[in-house]
């Protein structure tokens, strides 16, 4: 068991599962039923033998000669770095600098060209769109005032019409002299047909007394 | 402290053992393995040196199975003396950079011997097939 103080002081955080937590701790013993299993040996026929044999000789040599190419590549790398440090190398080294730098120039010359071209483009495109935008808006704006005015003038026109305080009692009068009955009848052509024949207010059933 | 980082450490014993391996980074039922460097004697799931690439055992729409190495690394850790675990080996042959792989001979040829005596069989069925009718 890790101590508190050890896992307080860690210097990697604490891997929490290993391999070994999927398996029997190493005091508990095979398996009673188990304990005379012999594991089955793979079958390998001579004949494979012999060519897996010749296959992994050639293998293991190859390797060991790949290996030692590395292993020697990298002893050389490391004297000629450590090498490096004398005058020709040095100016060559400059040279080299040098030819690197002028490349440099000369592609961020011809980026910047673009970059202004693309630039000049993108700009020309926004401005396009920012007044179509502002076009948009001023039709609209347009229309709104429009449609606004015309509603004015059709409330003044209707004004008219109106019944104000002062033409109250006309109005009522008017209304009480010309008596509107919407009780007419209406064919499938849409045809009025005023008047009636029965009275607006049907008379009351008189009961008649009862005898005493 | 935040968790150390897959790509590798950098951290390492000048002289202990050294050895190239996968590391399985998937999720479950779905493997995926970083091809790292790490000390011989220490864990997959302890923090490795560096990683060297990666492999995908899961073929992708196109029946492809993703690999991807960083050779200079590779040569300069070969050139320190790290061992290389098989499946790496395998890998490392089919790409070209090692001899092909002992292993991967016999499983093609096993492969091979399989398919043979299964088209046998077949044809076999469909003599008897046809001798019966």
């Amino acid at each position: 068991m890790i101590s508190h103080n050890a896992l307080l002081k860690r210097t990697w955080p604490v891997i929490v599962q290993y391999a070994e937590a999927h398996r029997k701790p190493r005091w508990v013993p095979v398996a009673k039923s188990k304990i005379y299993r012999i594991p089955k040996r793979p079958e390998i026929t001579e004949e494979e033998r012999i060519e897996l044999l010749r296959v992994n000789n050639n293998y293991k040599t190859q390797m060991r000669a790949i290996r030692r190419f590395y292993h020697e590549e990298m002893i050389k790398e490391k004297s000629t770095r450590e090498s490096s440090s004398s005058e020709m190398s040095q100016k060559l080294e400059a040279d080299d600098w040098q030819r690197c730098v002028e490349i440099n120039d000369k592609w961020n010359a011809q980026v910047a060209l673009e970059r202004e071209e693309r630039r000049k483009k993108e700009l020309a495109k926004m401005e396009e769109y920012a007044l179509a935008r502002m076009e948009a808006k001023d039709r609209e704006l347009k229309e709104r005032i429009e449609k606004a005015s015309q509603e004015i003038r059709k409330q003044k026109e209707l004004s008219k019409t109106f019944i104000t305080p002062e033409n109250l009692d006309a109005a009522i009068d008017h209304a009480l002299a010309n008596p509107v009955d919407y009780n007419f009848a209406i064919d499938l052509q849409g045809n009025q047909y005023l008047g009636r024949e029965s009275p607006a207010i049907p008379p009351k059933h008189k009961t008649t007394p009862k005898a005493v | 402290m935040p968790l150390p980082p897959a790509s590798g450490t950098g951290l390492y014993y000048a002289k202990a053992a050294k050895s190239i391996r996968l590391i399985r980074q998937g999720c479950t039922n779905r493997p995926f393995f970083h091809i790292a460097v790490t000390h011989r004697r220490r864990l997959n799931s302890q923090p490795v040196i560096e990683q060297l690439g990666s492999y995908d055992p899961v073929p992708n729409i196109y029946n492809e199975k993703l690999v991807a190495l960083n050779l200079e690394r590779i040569k300069y850790w070969l050139g320190k003396g790290a061992h290389v675990t098989t499946p790496v080996a395998e890998i490392l042959g089919l790409a070209g950079f090692f001899p092909i792989h002992p292993r991967t001979y016999m499983t093609a040829w096993r492969n091979r011997q399989a398919e043979f005596e299964r088209l046998a069989k077949e044809a076999e069925a469909s003599e008897n097939a046809q001798t019966s009718s």
